[in-house]
């Protein structure tokens, strides 16, 4: 019992900081893109323009919840209510520093690939229930695209887990601190892997360039077109959660997580996620977005043998390389 | 408690799994095999057996009821939210269903030691699965995949069959894009 109130007690602590996280996110992101095409983003509300997220909120909130008349009317409202359950799930395993972590599980890696990758579904199910030409093809490409990213993701994981011998995320950060962060040595399997895990996370988040499901400029909003309101927050926000917890596990997997000297765990956990989250941005408003095709293409024919080859590389290493283990 | 839950859990599988077959929308009735097997995972997880849980949620649910849909979605007309399933051979589907269900229960049945309680996962932890299934059981598990091998191929061969018109799309050309093409690859 102790363990379920120590499970909620930090779980309701780490959802109240994503949320947060995504609110000031947001308008560090349009900060951050109006400076590099010359802008100001936004300045009006608040200081900096600090507390536009908030006001957005509000009115999104305030806005007319439509559902078209010829949708599946159950299955419209319960997908972004799923999407955000699933964006939000995946950080019930993540570690932000030895104590600070919702629920240990020994099969953390696998709870987050399974949490994450279920995303597919509420996105299909959103596209489907539309029953909107654009929304449909935006939730076909959900699923092919997230037959193509899953499998690269899934091997880029393993590599950690190979290196480390453990399955439980802590495990591989406490690895990592007493061996080395896994994107820095052993090189070969390592960097390549973190590089191969960002490029499928942001697949998966449906990030630029992969952000095919959306594609505002061919398919007017993809699966969120018919979506207005509470219900398009709720699934704009399970998309920043979903990046932000990738970057969280990117931190932990092979950044070494709360590993850093002078600073307590948790703030050096917390500057590697933001950087990671940082970056997607910077990926996002300087890249243009792959066809559906391309990205099919690039997965299955350049990183999933990328990613055999590293999982095998990483097994030879633990085999072969001295104090490996 | 745990026994309520149980029963909760198994009668969400069971309502769930009934839904799949009476629903005539076809991808409605992906949707609900996903939540089925959905409890089924927590069945496992309440067993003690969480890693077979995840994978079952990361595999089944992630990525079979995903490629059920692509296929459901990829070889239909659709008009709108229509898609009607279409049983028209129910004596046959009966018999083979059935037969498979003597079958597993006569293999349930006859399997050793089921009949005490579930010691707490001690046997379904990660190590001893894998131990199992990549050690002791090496030669069965490799049958199995070759036998899946050997069924990619077959429904590779088959769709090809019932549709001559198909030429095989150079990879990475734009044609391998097309669905028809994307529908045989996995």
């Amino acid at each position: 019992m102790n363990a379920l109130v120590h499970g909620a007690l930090y779980g309701v602590v780490i959802v109240l900081c994503l949320l947060t996280t995504v609110a000031f996110g947001v308008w560090f992101e349009r900060k951050f893109a109006g400076r590099m095409q010359s802008r100001l983003g936004p300045t009006r509300v608040g200081p900096y323009g600090l507390l536009q997220s908030f006001a957005d909120i509000i009115k999104l909130l305030q806005k007319e919840d439509i559902i078209p008349a010829d949708a599946d009317g159950s299955l419209f409202t319960l997908a972004p209510v799923l999407a955000a359950l699933c964006a939000l799930g995946a950080a019930a395993v993540v570690p932000f520093s030895p104590t600070v972590i919702a629920s240990d599980l020994d099969i953390g890696v696998v709870w987050v690939l399974a949490v994450g990758g279920l995303m597919v579904i509420p996105t299909f199910a959103a596209g489907w229930s539309s029953n909107n030409k654009f929304a449909l093809l935006g939730g076909m490409r959900a699923v092919a695209q997230s037959v193509s990213y899953g499998v690269p993701l899934v091997l880029a994981v393993l590599v950690p887990v190979i290196l480390s011998g453990t399955m439980r995320i802590s495990g591989i950060v406490a690895w990592q601190t007493s061996h080395h962060w896994v994107a820095v040595w052993p090189v070969i399997p390592g960097l390549p892997a973190f590089g191969l895990y960002m490029l499928a996370m942001l697949a998966e988040s449906n990030r630029i360039p992969f952000d095919i499901p959306e594609a505002e400029s061919e398919l007017v909003a993809g699966v969120t077109t018919e979506y207005t309101g509470a219900k398009f927050s709720l699934f704009y926000l399970s998309e920043y959660v979903h990046t932000l917890v990738g970057s969280a596990v990117a931190s932990a997997l092979f950044l070494g997580g709360w590993d850093g000297p002078f600073a307590p765990g948790l703030h050096w956990m917390a500057l590697k996620t933001l950087t990671l989250f940082a970056l997607v941005y910077w990926v996002r408003w300087s890249l243009l977005r792959f066809r559906s095709d391309q990205l099919m293409d690039l997965c299955w024919r350049r990183l999933t043998p990328l990613g055999v080859a590293l999982v095998l590389a990483s097994a030879a290493w633990v085999q072969f390389a001295p104090g490996a283990h | 408690m745990t026994s309520v839950a149980f029963g909760v859990v198994a009668a969400l599988t069971l309502l769930t799994a009934l839904l799949v077959v009476r629903v005539t929308n076809l991808v409605r009735a992906t949707l609900w095999l996903g939540a089925s097997l959905l409890s089924t995972a927590g069945i496992y997880a309440m067993l003690g057996a969480s890693f077979l849980a995840g994978a079952q949620v990361m595999l089944y649910v992630g990525g079979v009821v995903t490629l059920m849909i692509f296929g459901v979605m990829t070889t239909r007309r659709h008009e709108g939210l229509a898609a009607e399933a279409e049983s028209t051979n129910t004596g046959r589907a009966t018999a083979v269903s059935l037969a498979l269900f003597v079958l597993l229960a006569w293999a349930i049945h006859g399997t050793p030691g089921l009949d005490v309680p579930a010691t707490n996962g001690v046997g379904a932890s990660p190590e001893a699965l894998g131990r199992a299934l990549l050690v002791d059981h090496v030669l069965a598990f490799e049958a199995a995949s070759v036998l899946l091998l050997a069924a990619i191929l077959g429904a590779a061969v088959i769709a090809r069959r019932r549709d001559p018109g198909v030429e095989v799309p150079k990879p990475g050309s734009r044609a391998a894009s097309m669905p028809h093409a994307a529908a045989e690859a996995p």
